[in-house]
């Protein structure tokens, strides 16, 4: 089967599932996004990939900046904030090794993409978003694309979302100073944790915290597979 | 540069040589001085509003913006010569009045611009809004041009007096705008031109200037309206998106606490929640973070005050920056080189030291920190001795002769938005060989340097800083890899260099530090002893940690920097050790990689574009672009007349050289005077001097006179930067006063030769109008041009090749000087 009969079938396959359904004229963006900056740089997960085809990322793009929302860029999307290039989105979903009865904590909504994709693969999320207009337009986005599972909440994401506690995940989509200690108390035992190091439009590595079973954190610096490429020069 | 060559009025014939008569217009002299000063105001005072608007990079920029606008100012006057040869007193009272508002109004226009500096890379629509912003800070600059050069063109005054008017008021606009930095708001510091713009013009609603003359209601009424702009509300500031200022203000519950601002910047310290500042936090803390404000320099993350009670904050002992501490004995003396906030003060009580001297320049962030501040941070730790020096660094360390057990410079990264590289094309002299060098002087032979930073991916800030500290070492014939420790965090690193060699006593604590804080001994080598056993933090700590892909190369990069042959990484970043000469520690990029990071990354390699360096090279096509539609159509639209190619070579050359030479000389003066100072003094300084060598073009009249003057500007343009880079040790010991006044001593002589060949060149043109524009034109271009490539060979070069260049250009001006008589 040739690579254009591929695309067509899932195209096809795509097409009548995606929150807000009917004709989606930007599915074949999205389905070449995810094929040469997912699957080719290395994202293998199937589930990741399936829910990056699905969640319609233009949506979660502000109108002025639509035509791009496939490109391998991070965009503005209000408040000094960035939505991540899908590249990071797939990286950092893929690690936190979602199961579909996770109940994950994501602190940085921004535009909620991040939330959507993973509620395709957990049962919760719950994401803290600290910029109330952010918190809002989000909360009615994926409230209005179909994202039920998704919760948002405006507040301060240091401190985590107690009352929902422990998480199976917990992921920090704004790059931080530090590993919150709120955030690692309310992670659960055997749970994963992945933080990105540096600051907005850098994302170039991330800090991967797991706790064992009896309770132990470790901590390991993990690199994009895109970026390991340029080690060794 | 400013105000003098390319609205070199010079257009005119010189005097005494076509004779006058000029017409002695009262008031004409003032408004020349006081226009001119206007216009030398708004070029300084730009730059504090754009660094806080945006980023220091607009520097270049601003520069570019006065040269289009003079330029333009020269051209127009020469293409509108038959008309306004018959009124010229009135256009003169117009474009004075027209100027006035023109800088308050300007300013807030390109407010309106929606100009996101970010998105110029990758969205072209970006683009036009960038040219409307660049076009609209240029009117200014366009109506004092002209209204300062309308007096030469139409002789409304002595020409030496007019000379002088205008370079007089230059000079004092730089000293007025300094003024100006240090007693007003920033947001109100537009006021400044406008109000000497206003004076400029109030003679001038008379006609004829003087107590017989009768009042012209319509420029009396004009400048009345300009007038009350400075009784309107100065305009708020429309801050990019993404500066932390901006960012951190719109978090619940935001408050600046405080605000200062002077020479130096623009200081504010601002709590809010969601502020949780601690780089690198150990996993073994379990306590609390205290609330926080950050303290905002032009608008960036420059510092924190923890609302500690006056206590050292637990939290710090945690930080990887904590490690120096470890090393040494109780009671330690620190240098800190830059005041960040209290934190720094209190890591240092934290970790046991009797006394802290800190040095920053600025004595407005220490009268926030020390008196604003001191309710919310419950003032200095007890126990602790700590003096605030008021001096740029580099210069305390040449003058002081004290030594420290430990002197720290300030962070060498960023994790905010910076660091994207928007200080890439930034001078930093103290993360150099001779500031590295003079820092060790005060740690003597066995205290501590220290230094931290966030880790990239591959790693950079940590390898340059390395490589730096080596060839500093090796530069007095000592090894670097017996002579560093290096540790490494999650997401920052630390390390340590004296001139005597380390041993287990300085080991030992440090591998202890880093296995209770779950921290990587980095270097040396196979020191970090069997891993933690223990777990201090109660089942927190880190119990493992998996060597990934960055830890590895981390290793292997910084066994490399210290003791391997040091071009590891060089293909794809430029990680050499760092100079006085080009002074860009934040500057990586190689542009040659450009190629190999988009084959490996696909268009995904936006990360390492470094912002600070793409948006010089992306504001030259656009600013040449606008220069073109402004200077080059209107100019060459004509079609009387005939220029030859050889005379335009001739100011394209000139046009280019000044710039080099003056943004070199200002850039390297950085050392001597700090930023802001030595923005004012070369700005100030190259006007002023260069007025005076254009005013006494006349008496260089011969083509032999003029060869020399090109080759004089090459000689001392040169000669003067060496001399001011080699004097660096003794002069940066001196007062500011000196210092000063050898920066202006070393461009002086070179300022008043450059002034010569521009006048002089246009007066052999045979007072042609087409002939003026289109060299003006010509001129105007390669400055604009000039401005952006100084700061490229500034980054790439240095400043003695870029000097050099300038030279070069200059020496083939005298080569293509037009002859006497012979027309263009």
């Amino acid at each position: 089967m040739n690579r254009r009969l591929a695309t067509a079938l899932i195209v096809l396959a795509v097409a009548g599932r995606s929150p807000g359904a009917g004709p989606d004229p930007t599915l074949p963006r999205r389905l070449a996004m995810v094929e040469d900056q997912l699957a080719r740089e290395g994202i293998a997960d199937p589930r990741v990939l399936k829910a990056m085809r699905e969640v319609p990322r233009h949506l979660f793009v502000p109108e002025e900046h639509r035509a791009r929302a496939y490109e391998p860029y991070p965009l503005p999307i209000g408040e000094g904030q960035t939505i991540s290039q899908p590249y990071v989105v797939g990286f950092m979903t893929e690690i936190l090794r979602l199961e579909p009865g996770h109940k994950v904590l994501e602190v940085g909504t921004g535009s909620g993409y991040q939330a959507a994709v993973a509620s395709r693969l957990a049962r919760d999320v719950y994401t803290v978003e600290i910029f109330e207009s952010l918190a809002g337009s989000a909360r009615e986005r994926l409230a209005r694309l179909g994202y039920a599972n998704a919760h948002v909440r405006q507040g301060d994401g240091y401190f985590g979302w107690k009352e929902e506690a422990p998480f199976d995940a917990v992921i920090v989509t704004c790059a931080g100073g530090h590993l919150p200690p709120p955030l690692l108390d309310q992670l659960k035992p055997g749970g994963r944790m992945v933080m990105p190091v540096g600051g907005p439009f850098m994302t170039q590595n991330l800090v991967l915290v797991e706790k064992d079973r009896q309770g132990r954190l470790s901590q390991r610096n993990v690199l994009p597979v895109m970026f390991v490429r340029l080690l060794g020069h | 540069m400013a105000m003098s060559p390319p609205t070199d009025p010079a257009a005119r014939p010189p005097a005494g040589r076509e004779g006058p008569p000029y017409a002695r217009v009262r008031g004409v002299l003032p408004a020349v001085c006081l226009v001119s000063a206007a216009a030398m105001a708004n070029e300084v005072l730009l730059i504090r509003l754009l660094s806080l608007r945006f980023w220091p990079h607009f520097v270049p920029l601003i520069v570019s913006q006065a040269m289009l606008g003079f330029g333009a100012a020269g051209v127009a006057l020469a293409l509108l010569r038959g008309p306004l040869a018959r009124a010229p007193r009135a256009a003169l009272a117009w474009t004075a009045v027209a100027a006035a508002p023109s800088f308050d109004l300007a300013f807030r226009a390109s407010q309106r611009v929606p100009l996101d500096p970010f998105l110029l890379l990758w969205e072209p629509s970006a683009w036009p809004a960038f040219a409307l912003f660049f076009a609209l800070l240029a009117v200014p600059f366009l109506l004092a041009g002209a209204a300062a050069g309308l007096p030469l063109a139409f002789s409304l005054g002595p020409p030496g007096r007019v000379y002088g008017a205008s370079f007089l008021g230059s000079a004092a606009g730089a000293v007025l705008s300094t003024a100006a930095l240090a007693l007003l708001p920033t947001e109100s510091l537009l006021r400044l031109p406008s109000a000497l713009g206003i004076l400029a013009a109030l003679p001038l609603i008379l006609d004829p200037p003087g107590p017989a003359g009768r009042l012209r209601p319509a420029r009396a009424a004009a400048l009345a309206a300009a007038a009350l702009l400075l009784l309107a509300p100065a305009p708020g500031l429309v801050l990019s998106p993404y500066k932390d200022l901006s960012v951190l203000s719109r978090l619940p519950g935001a408050e600046v606490l405080a605000r200062r601002s002077g020479t130096h910047g623009d200081y504010r310290a601002l709590a809010a929640a969601g502020i949780h500042q601690a780089p690198g936090l150990s996993l073994a803390f379990r306590g609390r973070i205290p609330p926080q404000a950050v303290i905002l320099a032009d608008g960036e993350a420059a510092g924190v005050v923890p609302a500690a009670g006056g206590r050292a904050p637990d939290y710090l002992a945690f930080l990887p920056s904590a490690m120096p501490y470890r090393l040494l004995a109780g009671g330690a003396s620190v240098l800190q080189l830059g005041l960040r906030g209290t934190e720094g003060v209190m890591g240092a009580a934290a970790g046991g030291a009797a006394s802290v001297t800190v040095v920053d320049p600025s004595r407005e962030l220490r009268a926030l920190v020390e008196r604003d501040l001191a309710g919310f941070s419950g003032g200095w730790p007890a126990g602790v001795r700590v003096e605030i020096r008021a001096e740029a660094p580099r210069a305390f360390l040449a003058r002081e002769s004290r030594r420290f057990d430990l002197v720290e410079l300030a962070d060498v990264s960023s994790a905010t938005f910076a660091s994207l590289g928007v200080h890439a094309a930034g001078e930093s002299f103290l993360l150099t060989r001779e500031g590295v060098r003079a820092a060790l002087d005060r740690a003597g032979a066995r205290g501590l340097l220290s230094f931290t930073g966030w880790l990239k991916a591959p790693p950079r800030e940590s390898v340059k800083m390395l490589r730096t500290v080596r060839a500093a070492l090796e530069g007095e014939g000592l090894g670097a890899a017996e002579r560093v420790i290096v540790i490494r965090g999650w997401g920052t690193f630390a390390a340590v260099a004296r001139r005597a060699p380390f041993g287990e006593v300085e080991l030992g604590p440090a591998r202890r530090f880093c296995e209770e804080m779950g921290f990587a001994l980095v270097w040396p080598p196979g020191a970090a002893g069997d891993p933690a056993a223990g777990d201090p933090a109660g089942g927190r700590s880190p119990q493992s940690r998996a060597t990934q892909g960055d830890e590895r190369d981390l290793a292997e990069a910084v066994a490399d920097a210290l003791a391997g042959s040091g071009r590891r990484g060089g293909r794809l970043f430029d990680l050499e050790p760092t100079g006085d000469d080009s002074p860009y520690f934040h500057r990586f990029l190689r542009p040659g990689a450009l190629p190999e990071f988009r084959r490996a990354l696909g268009r995904a390699w936006v990360p390492f574009v470094e912002w600070g360096v793409a948006f010089l090279l992306l504001s030259l096509p656009v600013s040449l672009a606008v220069a073109a539609g402004a200077l080059i159509l209107p100019a060459f639209a004509r079609r009387e007349g005939r220029t030859r190619i050889r005379a335009l070579g001739y100011f394209a050359a000139l046009g280019l050289a000044y710039m080099l030479l003056e943004i070199t000389f200002l850039k390297a003066g950085m050392l001597h005077l700090g930023a802001a100072a030595a923005a004012a003094a070369a700005m100030g300084g190259f006007t002023c001097f260069s007025g005076l060598g254009s005013a006494l073009s006349h008496r260089l009249a011969s083509d032999r006179a003029l060869r020399r003057a090109c080759a004089a500007a090459a000689g001392l343009g040169l000669l003067g930067l060496l001399l001011l880079q080699a004097g660096a040790g003794w002069v940066l010991g001196l007062p500011f006063a000196a210092r000063l006044g050898l920066f202006l001593a070393s461009l002086a002589p070179a300022a008043v030769a450059m002034g010569v060949p521009f006048p002089a060149g246009l007066s052999r043109l045979g007072g042609e109008p087409a002939a003026v524009a289109r060299a003006l034109a010509v001129n105007g271009l390669f400055s604009v041009a000039g401005a952006t490539l100084a700061s490229v060979g500034a980054l790439w070069l240095g400043f003695r090749l870029t000097a050099a260049a300038g030279a070069v250009l200059y020496l083939a001006a005298a080569v293509l000087a037009p002859r006497e008589a012979s027309g263009a």
